[in-house]
Parts: C-alpha cells; structure tokens; sequence
C-alpha cells in the first residue's frame, strides 16, 4: 500500500508525514503527531469525538484520509489555548460545569469554536443544532450549551 | 472558643468549587487509556468472537494464523483454567469448551498493527457444534431449555447468592413478608401488570481499552479504563493462580463509565495475550461495534407486578416476580437480581409482600452493572403500577405516594427499620415546581399534554463488607497529595475528595491534588467505582485521613508549645493557638518537623495521615424470606416529574419541562449533584425514548450509532430543574451520601405516567418510541 | 454477526490529473476502484467490509468540481465536490434554491456536511438521501463524464434500486444543474428521524410547488418521498389530484391518502411499514398545507 508525504499545518506549526493510503486524519493526529487530545469514539462519523477543525470547518477527522490533507490546515483542541491563555469557550466549558468525563469535550469545544466564528450570536436552538453532532452521556447537554452562550457574551464585550 | 474546622461543613465542602480535573480535560491534556504512549515496541490486539449464542467448540486450528507475518502471539483457552467472577464464578478468560453468546472471546491475536491481528483472526478456523440457545428467560427457566452453565453446581459464590445447579437458574431472591394472599383479599383495589424492559447499553463515549504487559520475571502491568483497578487486579490475579501483588492495574480518567468498565469484561483479555510476548505491551481496544455487543449490557427484564390497597389507598400487598435476562454469564448479574429483590417493593411502606427475583441464564450479551443495577429496570413498571392503583381508587398519584412512601422509621421490605430519609420532601418539591393538580394547556391543536411522576430509592449494592481506604501526604510547600483507590470517571470525585480534604485540614483547596492515574501499587485500597459509594465510603475515609493528619500535626505543635490540643487549629494553612494567637505555617512542619528550642534537637518528621472506612453492620438476609436486620448501609430517595406533550400527528413526545429532587443527605459541591441530576435525567430519558438492543436470534440487530441511538443536543429540554434535598445520612462524611445513579431511575415510569396523562393509555413498554406512541392512539381509538 | 474493521482496510489513493485519466481509470478497473467524493458513505462502509475497494480515486480537486454557479438564464449549477455546508449558506441557494438549502441542512451534523455533497447523497442512491427529493422535485440534471466525455442524467430516471443508479463504471457526476424555477415557487422538506435531528429518515417528505395556469387547480405540486420504497418515490397520483381539483383542506386530505395507499414500505430497524403509511399521510398533508399557505399568499 502507498504513502504520501503530506505538508499541512497542525495548530499553527507546519508538518511533514508520510502516510499511508488508508490512514485517516484521526488517526495521523493520534498516531504520527502525538496528538491525543482528539478522541476516536466509533470511527464511523457518528459521536463527534474526533472533531477537528480542517480548513476553518469542523470535520470529523474519522471520515478524512490524511492523504486528501496535502496543504491543509488544522485545528485540534490543543490549538485552542494562545500562548497558555485559554479560548473563552475553553473558560466557559469549565465555568458552567459542562465538562464530567471530558472525552467529548475536545470535539464540543471545536464545534462551539467554529460556531462562534461563523455566527458570534447564536441562538438556543442554533446552538443545539450545530452541537448535534456531538454525542455527550455524563452531562445532559444544558452546561455545555450554557457555556457556548457563556462564551458568546464574553467575546461579544 | 471558636468552632473548629473539623467539626462544621465548613468551606469547600458545600460550596460549588470548579472541578480540579477541568483545565486538563478543556485543553486536551487530560490522559486517557488510549493516550499513553509506549513506543515502537507496542503491539495490538484483536479477539475472535464467537458468531454463534451457544454452541459447543469442538475444534480451534490457529495454525495458519500463526504463519501470518507480524503475528506475535496466539492465545486461546486451553491455556487457561482459571474461573472468574465478581460474585458467581462462571467464567473463564476464554471459551474452553463452549460458546455462550455471540461475541463470547475464543482466541486472541497480538500483532505488529491491529490490520495484522485482524487478518489473523480471521484465519483461525473454529469448529462449532451448534445448539438451541436460550433467548428468554421466562422460557430459560422451564425444564426443556438448553442448560447454558452445565457445571453451575461446581461455581463457588458468596455465601448470599444462590444458584440452582442443574437449571439456568444462577440466583433466585426470596421474600416472604406477612401473607400476601389473606392481603389481597382486603383490598379494594388490585392492579396486575407484565411489562417487559429491554436489554440496552451504557454507551460511554470512550470505548474500552486495556493494555497489558507481562514481564519475564511475572510482573504483570495493566494500563486501562477502570473503575475497578483493585478488583480487576483480584479477579485475574485468582485466575491466573497468581499473586494480587504481581499485577500492577493503572488507572487514568474514565471516559465515561456507567458499570461498563466495572467488574471485569475485557481487560483480562489482554492480560492473557500479553503471556506470549513476554515484556511487550500489547493494546486492546473495543470497536465501537464491540462495545455495543460484545461488552456488559443491561440486562432485560420481565417482570410481573401485583399490588393492591384499601379504600383508602394504603398498600396492602405486593407480589412481584422479576425474570431476569442476565445472559451468557451471570457473575456479576447475580447481585443485581438480589438487589432487586431486597428493593422490590420500591421506596412504599407494605405489610404483605411476596417477590421472586430469578437470575436466568440466557445466551444473550452478559449483563452487567448498569447505573441503576436494577433499579431503573423495575421501577419501569413499579411505578406505573402505582399509578394506575391510585386511579383505580380515585386518588391522586401524589397524594397516594405520599401516604404510602417509607418515611423515617417504617419497616421496609426485608425487614430493616428505615433511616431518616427526605423522600416525601422531595415529593413535595417536585411536586410544587412541577404545579402538579394544575392542568396545562397543550401549545397546539394536535398536541396532548400530561403531567407524571415516579419516586424512587436505591441502596448501594455492594457484599457486606466493602472498603475503602486513602493517604494524604505533603509536600515541602504543604501542598497535598491524596493517595485513593476510587476513580474519576466524571461524576466528580477527585474535586469532592480534594473538598473534603481541604475542610477536615483546614488548608486552601486550591492545595489539594489526587494522585491520578490509579496504580494499584501505589493507591490504597478501594473495592470499585459503583454503587454511587465514593462520596459517602471513600468520602470516610478520605475525610479520617485528613483528620488524621490533622491530629499528628497538632499533637505535634501542642507538644512544641507546650499547649493544651484542644486550644490548636489549622486554619487556611496555618496551625493557630486561640489562646495565645501564634501561628506556624504548615510548610514550616509538614516535612521537616519541628526543632526543639535552640535547635537542641528536633520534634516530629514527614505528615503522612491515613483513613480507611468499612461498613461493619450490614446483616445476611434470610434465604427463604430475604428478611434481615440490616439488608443494606442505605438508601438515596427521590421523585421526579415531568410535564410533556404527545404529538398526535406523529406520536413524538417532547418535554416542556422536567423536575428532580433527590435527598443526598448533604451535597458536598452542590453545582456537581445538580450535574448529575442532569445528566441522568438525559439517559433516563434518552432509555425512554430511543433504547434498546434489538436481539433477534441472540444477535444484535443494532450494534451502532446509526440504529441505537441516544439523545443529542436537539432532544433535551430546555433544562431539568433540580432540587437538592439534605436528610444527613448518619455515618456519611458530612452527612453525605451517592447520587450519581438514582437520578435515572424514576424517568421513564414519570414519562409513562405523563404520556398515560396526556392521551389516557398506557403504550406499551419501553423505549416509548415515536412509532410505539402513534400506533398505541391509532389502535386505541385516538387518532385515525 | 457485525464485522466491522477497527481501522479502514488497505487500498490505495490516487489523484488524478484529469477528468479523462479518471474516467479511463474507473472503467479499466471497475470492480475495484470508485470515485471518492465526502466519504461519509463510503468510509462507513468499507469499514463494515461491505465495499471492499483497491483504489479510492479523488475527484475533488478536478476542474470545476468545488464551483457553484448561478446563471440568471440557465439556473443552478453546483460541482459535485462542493460540501453541503457551502451549498447550504450559498446566497443565490437560499435566494433563488431556498428548498435545496433547507433539505441540505436537515442532513446528519454540520460536520457531516462539511464533507458530504450533494452529488455524493444522489450517486449513493439511498432511498433515505435527504437532498434527493429536493433535485428530484426541482427537475435537477447530472453532468456525468465517462469514458465517452460528457453526458447529462436527468434525476428523474437516475434511480433503479437501493444503491442502484444508471452509472456505468468510468462514470463521475462532475455536477448537477438545477432550472430556473418558475416564478412563484415554494417547497418543504419535511424529515421523521427518531431524533429530533440528525437520524436518518424513517420517512421523508419533499413538496415543491408552485403556481402553474395550465393546471386546473392553479397549481403544481412536485411530491417525493423517502425511505419508503427501493428507489425515491413520486406518488404521482397524489400529484394529479393537487393539480386536478381547487386546492382544499379536503383535496390535500385526499392527496394524503393516496400517497399513503400507493406505497409500499418495508419494516425496518427504524420504523415498521404499517407506521411509515401514517406518516407519509400525515406528513404530506402537514407539508403541503404549509407549502401552499406560502403560494397562496
């Protein structure tokens, strides 16, 4: 089975792997990057754990080849923070109490993140929609999209 | 004199601290079993699972999967005798002569890279003889099933569990309490009932992963998303004829637990391939496909209820039975029968009681610890039962729970005297945020509105005799270090343990770390994470470390002041004197001690408190009667309710609003409780709406997320009030006691009750789909 | 039993340089080899070790692929590469497509639709494809090039079976054009998942209407149904008695009925038969009430 040398941009530092054909971006993070803060769920595009942000777009890095990631660039929850300063949707996860196991929490906070880019006010039900994709068991879901809104009036100030 | 730290809740214990875990876990650093990184020295694993429920093995040639490059190490179960179980011992570590479900591990492979160990896998060849498997309980128990544990005669087990060897019979709980019969002739009301639950899963996020290494000198390390790294370590140790001390169980964050990664599914697995790569680490991990059928499940129940009550609605008598569908293997569902029974009646007061609760050997997935362990499962139809009694004689449901629910003192089902307990508090509360009496009007013409509740109890399930145990040690800066054996799992325990320390020290919170992974060599001793017991049992002895601590510590300065103890505090870090207003930073003494005067020597040396908790009361319960003086340590109460609507164009329901309120004797971080009045109220409700495994011919039809769903975001109300009720449990540090299972177990009985409400019909069992819903009004007349 | 893989199995990825070098590629290796869109389907599956493929081919990046073109003469034409997303919050789709984006949005999660295509949801040809019934309605067209250069697939007799199309190996949709729509225009697609969102349908309700003279009842409503027979389902009986009579609470009772009577649904894991003929009913009368509330104003 082939390689492919890929150049990418992971959390602002640029890369270069070789990867094999099959291997996805989960999985490069993972396993080429040491990059574990992006959890592998199901591997099946289902519970969100994997989400990462490719191009400004969360994806869910289970169902991307590492190969199609030639030029791209990403963002993983390691990305989040600036120079140890945490990203108000960060601050606001812990804040509400809408983190309990955290294991959803690294694919929550990209989701919320690209939420707040594309649409820096989101309503409740804007908020529930874009957060569908992301399965959560512990919490019930009210803190973490407390903590969106949360983060939504800090950025707004 | 002024009121000492130790003796008052005082701060942090009751306040709504941030979690110590959440800065780890919100930046991506926190580590998981997965996380760990080992090198190019790792290998992975895969199991070849049974496609059969029940077959004998006649034949397994690994020969040619032994060829296949990159292939290290093949073992199956003639290599291994050992039997294990948490309660009933019926399990070996891989099938030896027979399969039980689909899913039962026969071999396993560790290779180069988990695509190697999967091709192996599939080159093993496998001879079966097929046989008719059990696929029902009700049917498991009659004398023509196929007998699925032949030799349960030769299992050993407690002392409180009691198979019938020759049947698939592996536990039957008893109660025999007055005389139902001459009961139920008193009454003016009976309500006779069969509903059936079915199996469903915990779906933790992060699936189960383990990996093992097995050192040449026979030390064994096990890296693994526990909840039970003591009795993980105890069970393979037995197994495997070893010592507990060669076997090093490391424990990280849980991504979520729930019972699944409690007792023992596949670590051992693990474990026993790592035997033939002798110093490699060797990873497992489950498919989410895996985790779905081939790990511990809830087990499925049928249940039969009979109540009944006089005309003025006191509970007369009951007669239940409950046929469990516990699965292939039965060592941990044998307790969740007996707990079952031992709560049968739920949280009511009942002179005349006569239950069975069967465990019944199936060829279905193993049932396990499911948050709830039984609980949830009979309260199904425990409490829809209630209801329609309380309509039968014309009373309110509310008015009838509150007259019939056990308050302080009342003789409950075994026997035992009740403790004080705030449940029929918690009724009221829910009762008044709810508005119940007041009906609501539905938010559109096609919409059907209802109002119900359920109340609830559950007692920790444990043997009579589980400990807990922990270490608090200092550093030079008299930061702390606590040692525990009790694991995070996101309900909170490291930051309630890290409260409870700070207030029996008297030191900052903010000082206070958890020695985290879990490492069995390190850590002291703890039974497992379940039960909702860490707050209560841990919490004891958590909490006497601390004030052991605390006691060296200022025995150590009244020496050195030569002052009366009782005049001493720690207060903020500092040890002070009410009487003569000295102070000495505890950073002063903790490691180094104290020099005498003029350096003449010197007094103390490194604090090292420790604690350890065992409940010492609990009493057997008869065999024939399951009467006893004291069945179980406690109970946690509560109600909840909820106010929704059923669509009558669809049958979907929605939620306008949900209450819970649970007596949790004293909520230690109050923000923490709610969390888990929240988020069990979700996979309360998630069972009740969408749940259940879909068996069919003992395989699951459904085994990922695309057919078993959960809730998401877009399914949950806009919020679940929660309401915090505080009866001080005796013995509880604090007062305190568990929480984080009860607050799923009165849900889909509250959202039956409301549908019933709503549109006047019971629809069936769960999960109240949106299809079960429409076509229950559709047949009943309701809708065309 | 399930046998799913831990990790995607071995094959190879390959870009390549033209449209032509693809097409040739695909045909001289038919059984092995497929165009390689979003992957949310074809990952899945070949994860379950129900597509066992040697070479993924990617098209994405081939000209004209991640184009979306409105054309105030021609109509819509969007490449088969453009995520659902971008289709979605496209202007011209929300302005002139509103129906397309809608049906769009109610597919799996915002990361999904990062990578799904619209194009991708067509070739994969479930019954239960969310934005099919929206092209199927709106008179959508395929541009497909195969190894005899281009050729155009109208939707309507694109669909031969669950997963069956008229596609022949060296095929690749390189886009679909939507037509101008007339002028006054409104459509709904209305989903039943057992979530609120992001389930697939247990059934699927398209409606596209809009004003048309020639038809007795002054208009015409385009209908497709999914996740109720093997293929997107027009009830087209329905469709006559909305075109033939004044447009009633009676007369959409009436189409109702006659959707529910002409299908045949199966029983699934998500719904049972007997339930998805209520729906379709219920749906249809609930979604073409609310399309024609929007013409009639």
């Amino acid at each position: 089975m082939g390689y492919h040398r890929i150049l990418l941009t992971v959390n602002g530092t640029k890369e270069q792997v070789d990867v094999p054909s099959n291997m996805t971006l989960l999985r490069m993070l993972r396993e080429k990057l040491a990059l574990t803060g992006t959890k592998n769920g199901c591997a099946a595009g289902e519970c969100g754990a994997c989400t990462v942000m490719m191009n400004g777009e969360p994806v869910n890095s289970c169902m991307v080849l590492a190969a199609e990631c030639d030029g791209a660039e990403i963002i993983t929850v390691e990305g989040l923070a600036k120079d140890h300063q945490l990203d108000p949707i960060q601050e606001m996860m812990m804040e509400a109490g809408g983190v309990q196991c955290g294991f959803c929490t690294p694919g929550i906070l990209i989701t919320a993140r690209a939420l707040l880019n594309r649409n820096p006010n989101p309503n409740d039900a804007e908020i529930r929609e874009a957060l569908v994709g992301n399965l959560c068991r512990c919490t019930g879901y009210f803190r973490i999209i407390d903590a969106v809104k949360k983060a939504a009036h800090a950025e707004a100030r | 004199m002024a009121p000492k730290t130790s003796d008052n809740p005082i701060a942090p214990v009751g306040d709504s601290v941030t979690r110590l875990d959440a800065r780890a876990k919100v930046t991506g650093s926190a580590t998981y079993a997965d996380d760990f990184q080992f090198g190019p020295g790792l290998l992975h694993a895969r199991a070849l699972r049974s496609p059969h429920p029940m077959a004998l093995i006649k034949k397994i040639d690994t020969s040619e999967a032994e060829t296949i490059p990159g292939v290290k190490g093949i073992v199956t179960g003639k290599d291994f005798d050992g039997m294990m179980g948490l309660y009933l011992a019926d399990r070996y570590i891989l099938c030896r002569d027979r399969v039980r479900y689909v899913g039962d591990p026969v071999a396993v492979v560790a290779a180069d890279t988990v695509e190697i160990a999967e091709e192996a896998v599939k080159k093993i060849k496998v001879e079966y003889e097929v046989l008719p498997p059990v696929l029902d309980p009700e049917e498991g128990i009659k004398p023509t099933a196929t007998v699925v544990h032949p030799d349960l005669g030769n299992y050993t087990y407690p002392n409180f569990i009691f198979p019938e060897p020759g049947t698939n019979i592996a536990n039957r709980f008893k109660v025999r309490k007055g005389d139902v019969d001459e009961g139920f002739k008193k009454c003016a009301a009976i309500v006779e009932r069969k509903y059936k639950v079915p199996h469903i899963q915990h779906v933790p996020i992060e699936p189960h992963v383990s990996v093992a290494k097995w050192d040449e000198d026979g030390h064994v390390t096990l890296w693994t998303s526990s909840q039970s790294p003591f009795a993980q370590r105890n069970m393979i140790a037995k197994a495997l004829h070893v010592s507990q001390g060669s076997i090093e169980v490391i424990a990280p964050y849980v991504g979520g637990g729930f019972g699944s990664k409690a007792g023992v599914s596949m670590e051992n697995l693990a474990v026993v391939v790592a035997s033939k790569v002798k110093g490699r680490p060797v990873k497992l991990v489950l498919t989410r496909e895996e985790e779905f059928y081939a790990s511990f499940c809830r087990q499925g129940l049928v249940a039969q209820y009979k109540m009944g009550c006089d005309k003025d609605g006191n509970l007369i008598a009951v007669d239940n039975k409950y046929f469990w569908d516990a699965g292939a293997y039965t060592e941990y569902g044998v307790n969740i029968t007996r707990a079952s029974g031992y709560s049968s009646t739920g949280p009511y007061r009942v002179p005349n009681v006569r239950v069975d609760s069967l465990c019944v050997y199936t060829n279905h997935p193993v049932g396990g610890p499911m948050r709830g362990f039984g609980m949830p499962e009979i309260h199904v139809g425990l409490e829809q039962c209630m209801d329609d009694l309380a309509h039968e004689i014309g009373m309110d449901p509310y008015e009838f729970r509150k007259k019939n629910c056990v308050k302080d003192g009342d003789i409950i089902v075994t026997g035992m005297k009740m403790h004080p307990t705030g449940l029929s508090k918690c009724i009221d509360e829910v009762a008044k945020a709810i508005e119940w009496g007041k009906k609501e009007q539905p938010t559109g013409p096609n919409k059907r509105r209802g109002k119900g509740m359920a109340i609830m109890w559950k007692a920790p399930a444990m043997p009579p005799n589980p400990g807990s145990s922990a270490e608090v040690k200092f550093n030079e800066d008299a930061t702390v270090d606590v040692a525990i054996g009790g694991q995070e799992l996101g309900q909170g325990t490291f930051t309630v343990m890290a409260q409870m320390v700070a207030s029996a020290l008297g030191i900052p919170y903010e000082w206070v770390r958890i020695s985290t992974p879990i490492d069995t060599k390190f850590s002291p001793y703890e039974w497992q994470t379940v039960a909702s017991r860490l707050t209560w049992s841990m919490g004891n002895a958590v909490r006497l470390a601390a004030l052991d601590a605390r006691k060296q510590i200022i025995d150590l300065v009244s020496k050195a002041w030569n002052e009366d103890p009782d005049n001493l505090d720690i207060r903020n870090g500092v040890v002070v004197s009410y009487k003569t207003e000295e102070t000495l930073p505890l950073k002063d003494i903790v490691i180094y001690g104290i020099p005498k005067e003029n350096f003449n020597g010197w007094m103390g040396g490194p604090i090292v408190g420790r604690g350890s908790f065992m409940p010492t009361y609990v009493t057997g319960l008869d065999k024939d009667t399951g009467q006893g003086e004291r069945a179980v340590v406690h109970y946690t109460t509560g109600c909840q309710a909820v106010d929704l609507e059923v669509d009558l164009e669809t049958g979907k329901l929605d939620i306008l609003k949900a209450v819970s309120a649970f007596d949790v004797g004293k909520a230690i971080n109050p923000e923490l409780v709610k969390g888990q009045m929240e988020g069990g109220f979700v996979m309360g409700m998630s069972t009740g709406y969408f749940e259940a495994m879909r068996l069919k011919g003992g395989v699951m039809q459904n085994p990922s997320f695309v057919d078993y769903r959960i809730a998401t975001s877009t399914d949950v109300p806009q919020k679940v009030e929660s309401i915090i009720v505080e009866v001080a449990q005796d013995d509880g540090p604090w007062g305190a006691r568990g929480i984080g299972e009860h607050s799923m177990v009165p849900t889909v009985p509250a959202i039956a009750n409301a549908i019933f409400d709503a549109i006047k019909i019971r629809v069936g069992d769960p999960p109240f789909s949106a299809e079960k819903v429409f076509l229950a009004m559709v047949d009943a007349g309701i809708v065309k | 039993m399930n046998n799913s893989h831990p990790a995607l199995p071995e094959f190879e990825y390959l870009i390549p340089a033209s449209l032509n070098e693809a097409s040739q590629f695909l045909a001289s290796h038919a059984t092995e080899a497929r165009p390689f869109m979003g992957g949310t389907d074809c990952l899945v599956r070949m994860r379950d070790g129900l597509l066992p493929m040697k070479t993924m081919v990617d098209v994405k990046p081939l000209e004209g692929m991640k184009d979306i073109k409105f054309d105030a003469a021609k109509g819509l034409t969007i490449g088969a590469a453009v995520p659902m997303n971008t289709v979605a919050r496209h202007p011209d789709v929300r302005k002139h497509y509103p129906l397309l984006a809608q049906a769009a949005e109610t597919v799996a999660s915002y990361q999904l639709r990062s990578r799904a295509t619209i194009c991708g949801n067509i070739c994969n040809a479930s019954p239960a494809g969310d934005t099919i019934g929206a092209c199927l309605t709106m008179g959508g067209v395929l541009t497909v090039h195969g190894v005899g250069g281009f050729r155009q697939e109208p939707l309507s007799k694109f669909f031969l079976g669950p997963g069956k199309t008229v596609l022949i190996p060296g095929d690749i949709v390189t886009a679909i054009t939507l037509p101008l729509l007339p002028n006054k225009s409104a459509g709904k697609y209305r989903k039943l998942g057992r979530n609120t969102l992001s389930d697939l349908s247990i059934v699927g309700v398209t409606v596209f209407g809009y004003v048309d003279t020639t038809a007795a009842s002054g208009f015409r409503f385009r209908l497709a149904l999914a996740s109720v027979a093997p293929v997107p389902f027009v009830p087209v009986k329905a469709e006559e008695i909305l075109a033939g009579k004044a447009i009633t609470a009676e007369t959409i009772q009436e189409a109702g009925q006659a959707a529910m009577d002409a299908v045949t649904p199966i029983d699934d894991v998500r719904g049972s038969a007997r339930y998805r003929k209520y729906m379709v009913r219920n749906l249809l009368i609930e979604t073409v009430t609310e399309v024609w509330k929007q013409l009639a104003r």
